[in-house]
């Protein structure tokens, strides 16, 4: 059976005017960058390739002209029945064919030969495509919220937070870099404490010398603590380089990652990976030990390395690490399989097989956490309760489950998940890992909006849990405001408190983590793909650069996001960016440092009016929108229109690979996708995308600003008709930047966006005017992001779920 | 690998391999399967009480004193080596290069661990002779198992160094042994323990899916039931697989059963070590490996055996002189705790058949049981303790021998030609200059 379309981004509905309706998923092309010299054969994919409008247009006219004619009195316009003559709808499952020849030989009824043959076919082709069959009466039916289970995100964000729960949740911390204790002594010892201070990395070669005044060389201790920030999910592998003994603690202050504790000549690597998650701070603490010896000492030096996913080795930057230690936290390390993306968000509408052996999985290693970790902390903190007939493992169970099922739990619940379990067998931790098994795999876990019987301001902490982190409600603030029914929404001024909490809520990492991943799915950037350019034309554009370019793409939208004014227009206005000396060596001067700082730290560049136009012409976006040695205006102009305007496009008639470059020398790029594209079938779209896409041809392959491309000056102007039909001429990529910044098609395509990533709903099933008063709201906060995100949750969290309507109403 | 992997590898299903049982080409277990040989290193701590420990006489009608007393039921299968000098000379402590060369045979690294009144020191610079074993077992497909090795501890302390390592997978590369049963179980039978303990809850959460689906509209429900049918789906593959795999295996993958809720603490230590003892006698049965450590404490280890109502630590009473009575009958019955240790694990290996269906599993496995030391006041790394019992290698049995003063090399050249993969020279070549004992084979 198809997909169902019900649930199609209602974009591609409700903006798709006269275009037949297609079940495309948005930007489909393939951005595989081949070879040196190879012919770029990207393919812009298809998945059903439908013939051209001009050759289709035909039989479904004729049909349902026919149809008007000869058959709607009866049966209705929309093959609804009409009362007094057929009143049964007009929907089954025969086939086109089948519909053909009973037109053919029975319609309209008492002179059936009226309408035969290919008559009878183009009314069969318009019924069925239009009404008649399941697919579509699928695609007509309005969007519905739909029952999700978990996504792989939400499952290790609530593991994560029902661990933390235990231990207290993480706060924000504005420093960053690690604290660092300098001893002179070989270890912990107050008196001779000598200089406390922030490292913003940890990158030292002491040699033979004194790491700070104060030490004497032969004999010193540094104690570095904090916490490391993850802005994604995903596997990273975290490397020590040390001459010296240390141990690196990770996680949990108990759990030692790199154990280092013996120096041994030789032995000065060590790594380990493993899976973090976004929005996650992990405590970090490492013990570094010059010790005294009689033998000869080996120079000191330690670095702390990561490589991110997708990225290189590097020294963690400041950015990820945080002064402060946070509390325990816990990362799931059982692989999940991929979540379905096709509506441009991660929905978690499918149950499998392997998806269901992932949980379980998940579960037992959850279980082993719960059992040897969250267990042990309960018993220190509830050391007098009595543990009388397993009394505390039970009520430690029931904080777990309450926490993990986001209600109170009642009798029944109780007896299944906790008494019955204890019963079976006698070892406590064999007790803990088998009610973290049964609860993990429990429905109550895992759909969390089968909460109709669960109180108001639990279903309310619910929601807004879900949308702002993708987690469960854990934090010990908030499971008081539920414990006092102060979220429940048929209190007075109960949409102002919800705002209020959910504005809480929002000042913190588990939101950026979760604002990241937006931004990047947004401006289409994989955070972990690679991209490789021609090493002849951009020399020094290695995966180093790469990653440099990810970590500043990601200062500059958090710097906005996270400024007091939120402003979206400074995604595509602002005219600084953060920097490096990498960055700064390669991109030149538009990249100088607004103050000296050291090589390695992002700092923010000094303005480039002019030649930079927010995070839209960041070299990240722009190499990412290019070939591996040309830039592609045809993906910028895509991406312009499909994700920032919000528009829909048809799939190009057939695939095509775009002309080699070298074949034409002389011309420009420009020139190029015009000779390619310049047939009038093909201008249909192209006409919209090549005005969109040439506006940024100042921005090379790397995103380096140019002003000539084959010794002719860059032609960068262009034009886009809005919605409702306006022309809009531009000069630059400069004009292009105002337009967007202020522009309602683009203000509706974010609206649109983040709704659907932050709540994982289509926004059309919440009614249109959801959409008009997030859009309305949106543009009288002046354009505030974070103020957009609560009003997104808190209409989520307030909104209820249409069944429950039908039950009311019923 | 076993007949039940084997046939799991080809993909024989578990009716379908009842039947090929009876072909001679895929016919397992019996007489017609090659014997298992096995190894295990027991390590106590801190030297012993010579006179104590080692019989005056050598050869057949040795004499049995009183620290060896608990293994007098097997001096038909026992040999008492003395004569065995860790020579090797270098970085470290007594007690460093006590443990981290006993099987490695090879000095230590420069480094900065510093104890008593040597050089500091780091990791072993080479390979320990169980893993190299290991190495060579898992290189063959017929003596290839699970894990090859396994590395048991009783109360090692939770910390990397050079004192609590004894085995080494190469230099710098000491292996951790798993000191809390509860974790080695989990390592053993962790997957079939946890499919079992699925099985037994995925009623009752079929059962609250039900309740839970009352509440759901129609279309909310569909895809409720898929999932409900997902999990009826693995309830009946588990039934089948364990079905199967008691069909096809019985005892030999019988899942031992631990006592619940005991601690790693100083006074469950007996406890603790029979809970290990029986995982090395299952894992043994199961032919999940075929050399083993059995590591109590560690190097300079201190354990106060207050069951013996002895309430100090034995490192520091292994200190005291010889002139300490108090200290002295204490320290006798300390190693003769530890050889009860030793004579148990023998046992449970005696009346245990062995799967292979050769004999029992100590006819086919030697137990080595030996100590960072040789005295504990002396600091002495003579005549260190070397007492086997079982069948694994190819040694005599029944004899206690003394080889005066040879470099400690030359016994694991001879364990490796009793293991049947003879080598030239093993850790320092200095040291094997005369290459294997003579006379143990």
């Amino acid at each position: 059976m198809p997909l169902g379309l019900a649930n199609l981004p209602s974009r591609q509905r409700r903006r798709d005017g006269g275009d037949p309706p297609t079940a495309q998923p948005m930007a489909i092309f393939d951005f595989t960058l081949p070879g040196a010299g190879a012919v770029l054969a990207v393919a812009l994919a298809l998945l059903t390739a439908p013939t051209c409008a001009a050759e289709s247009a035909d039989p479904m006219a004729r049909g349902k002209a026919i149809y008007v004619e000869q058959c709607a009195t009866c049966h209705g316009a929309e093959g609804q029945g009409e009362s007094g003559a057929y009143e049964a709808e007009l929907v089954g499952d025969a086939s086109v064919g089948e519909l053909a020849a009973v037109i053919g030989d029975t319609m309209p009824e008492g002179e059936p030969e009226l309408c035969v043959d290919q008559d009878a076919k183009a009314v069969a082709q318009y019924i069925h495509e239009t009404f008649y069959s399941e697919a579509a009466r699928l695609r007509n039916r309005p969007p519905q919220q739909q029952l999700s289970r978990l996504t792989a995100e939400q499952l290790q964000q609530s593991l994560a937070d029902m661990y933390e729960h235990f231990f207290g949740s993480a706060w924000t911390e504005k420093k960053r870099g690690l604290s660092a204790n300098y001893f002179n002594a070989g270890r912990w010892d107050k008196d001779k404490l000598k200089v406390e201070r922030i490292d913003p990395a940890v990158d030292f070669d002491f040699g033979r010398e004194a790491p700070v005044e104060g030490v004497t060389p032969d004999e010193f201790y540094i104690h570095w603590a904090g916490s490391l920030r993850v802005d994604h999910t995903g596997r990273y592998e975290i490397v020590v380089r040390s001459t010296c003994s240390f141990k690196l603690r990770f996680g949990h202050r108990d759990n030692t990652l790199i154990n280092n504790h013996v120096q041994s000549e030789g032995k000065t690597e060590f790594r380990k990976a493993l899976n973090l998650i976004a929005g996650r701070q992990y405590p970090l603490l490492i013990d570094f030990t010059q010790r005294k010896r009689k033998t000869e000492m080996p120079p000191a030096n330690i670095s702390l390395c990561w490589v991110p996913p997708g990225g290189v080795e590097e020294v963690i930057p400041p950015e990820n690490l945080v002064p402060a230690t946070m509390p325990n936290t816990f990362a799931l390390q059982a692989k999940l399989p991929p979540d379905d993306e096709s509506y441009g968000y991660a929905r978690g509408t499918s149950v499998n097989r392997q998806w269901e052996d992932a949980v379980t999985q998940a579960a037992l290693e959850f279980g082993v956490a719960a059992e040897k970790e969250l267990w042990p902390q309960y018993k220190r903190k509830h050391r007098k309760d009595s543990n009388e007939n397993r009394q505390r493992l039970r009520d430690f169970l029931a904080e777990l489950i309450g926490v993990a099922f986001r209600q109170p739990i009642d009798e029944e619940t109780r007896k299944i998940y906790i008494d019955k379990q204890l019963d079976a067998v006698d070892d406590d931790g064999q007790a803990i890992r088998r009610v973290c098994l049964l609860a993990i795999n429990s429905p109550r876990f895992l759909y969390p909006t089968l909460d109709q019987q669960a109180p108001a301001s639990n279903r309310v902490a619910t929601r807004l849990a879900l949308t702002l982190y993708d987690s469960l409600p854990s934090d010990e603030w908030l499971l008081k405001e539920i414990q006092k029914d102060q979220l429940n929404p048929e209190q007075p001024d109960a949409r102002e408190h919800i705002r209020e909490v959910a504005t809480r809520m929002t000042n913190d990492a588990r939101l950026h983590g979760k604002v990241m991943e937006m931004f990047f799915h947004w401006l289409d950037v994989d955070p972990s793909a690679e991209i490789t350019k021609d090493q002849d034309k951009f020399e020094g554009f290695d995966r180093a650069l790469v990653l440099d370019l990810r970590r500043s793409l990601e200062r500059s939208l958090s710097d906005v996001f996270w400024s007091d004014a939120s402003d979206y227009r400074q995604l595509f206005v602002g005219d600084r960016v953060w920097t490096n000396q990498r960055l700064n060596e390669f991109y030149g001067p538009a990249w100088d440092p607004e103050e000296s700082h050291d090589a390695f730290a992002m700092v923010r560049s000094k303005p480039a009016p002019g030649e930079r136009y927010g995070v839209l012409t960041h070299p990240m976006v722009m190499s990412h929108l290019s070939y591996y040695d040309t830039t592609s205006p045809i993906h910028r102009g895509v991406f312009l229109i499909r994700r920032v305007l919000g528009r829909t496009l048809r799939p190009p008639n057939e695939a095509f690979t775009p002309i080699n470059p070298e074949l034409h020398p002389d011309l420009t790029t420009r020139e190029r996708v015009i000779l390619q594209t310049g047939e009038s079938k093909c201008q249909v779209c192209h006409e919209k995308i090549n005005g969109l896409g040439f506006t940024l041809e100042n921005f090379d392959a790397v995103g380096r600003y140019r002003t000539t491309e084959k010794d002719k000056p860059i032609d960068a102007t262009g034009g886009y008709v809005s919605q409702d039909g306006t022309q809009v001429d531009f000069g630059s990529a400069e004009d292009l930047a105002r337009y967007l910044a202020e522009s309602e098609d683009a203000q509706r395509a974010f609206v649109e966006v983040v709704f659907e990533h932050f709540v994982k709903q289509p926004l059309a099933a919440y009614g249109s005017e959801t959409a008009e008063r997030l859009v309305k709201q949106f543009r009288e906060s002046d354009f505030n992001m974070r103020r957009l995100i609560v009003e997104v949750a808190v209409t989520a969290a307030i909104h209820p779920h249409q069944q429950e309507k039908a039950n009311e109403s019923a | 690998m076993n007949r039940r992997e084997f046939l799991m590898r080809m993909g024989v299903s578990a009716t379908a391999a009842s039947l090929l049982a009876g072909l001679p080409s895929l016919a397992f277990g019996g007489s017609a399967a090659q014997r298992r040989r096995r190894l295990v290193f027991i390590f106590s701590p801190n030297g012993v009480i010579p006179d104590h420990f080692w019989p005056e006489t050598t050869g057949k009608d040795y004499d049995i004193k009183r620290i060896l007393s608990p293994l007098a039921e097997f001096q038909d299968q026992m040999l008492t080596i003395k004569g065995i000098c860790n020579q090797i000379k270098g970085d470290g402590d007594g007690h460093m290069r006590g443990i981290g060369c006993l099987l490695t045979g090879i000095e230590l690294f420069p480094g900065d661990v510093q104890g008593g009144s040597d050089t500091p020191a780091g990791w072993s610079m080479g390979i320990s002779v169980d893993q190299h074993i290991k190495n060579r077992l898992q290189a063959q497909a017929d003596t290839q198992t699970r894990f090859g090795s396994l590395e048991f501890g009783v109360m090692v302390p939770d910390r990397a160094d050079t004192w609590t390592r004894m085995s080494y997978a190469g230099p710098n590369q000491p292996v951790a042994p798993i000191s809390d049963p509860y974790q080695m179980f989990d390592k053993l039978y962790g997957q079939t323990k946890n499919r079992q303990m699925l099985a037994s809850v995925l009623d009752d959460l079929a059962g609250d899916f039900k309740r839970v689906s009352k509440m759901l509209s129609t279309e909310d429900r569909q895809l409720l039931d898929r999932h409900l049918n997902m999990v009826r789906t693995v309830e009946k593959d588990l039934k089948t697989e364990f079905a199967a795999a008691t069909k096809n295996d019985g005892v030999q993958h019988a899942v031992p059963k631990l006592p619940p809720n005991i601690e790693e603490q100083n006074d469950n230590m007996p406890q603790i070590t029979e809970m290990q003892v029986e995982l090395l006698v299952n894992s043994f049965l199961a032919d999940f490996a075929r050399v083993a450590t059995f590591q109590i404490t560690n190097s300079v280890g201190q354990p106060r055996m207050r069951w013996l109502d002895i309430n100090e630590g034995h490192h520091g009473l292994s200190h005291e002189p010889d002139s300490n009575e108090d200290s002295y009958e204490k320290l006798i019955r300390i190693n003769t705790w530890y050889a009860e240790q030793v004579a148990h694990m023998a046992r449970r290996m005696k009346e245990t058949p062995d799967p292979s269906g050769h004999g029992s599993l100590l006819d086919n496995t030697t137990i080595v049981w030996t100590n960072e030391l040789g005295k504990g006041n002396s600091h002495t790394r003579n005549d260190i303790p070397f007492v086997m019992i079982g069948g694994g290698l190819d040694f005599r049995q029944g004899e206690a021998f003394d080889f005066k003063h040879v470099p400690h090399n030359r016994l694991l050249l001879s364990i490796l030609e009793g293991f049947g993969m003879p080598e030239k020279t093993f850790g320092n070549p200095d040291f094997c200059g005369d290459g294997p004992l003579t006379g143990l084979i």
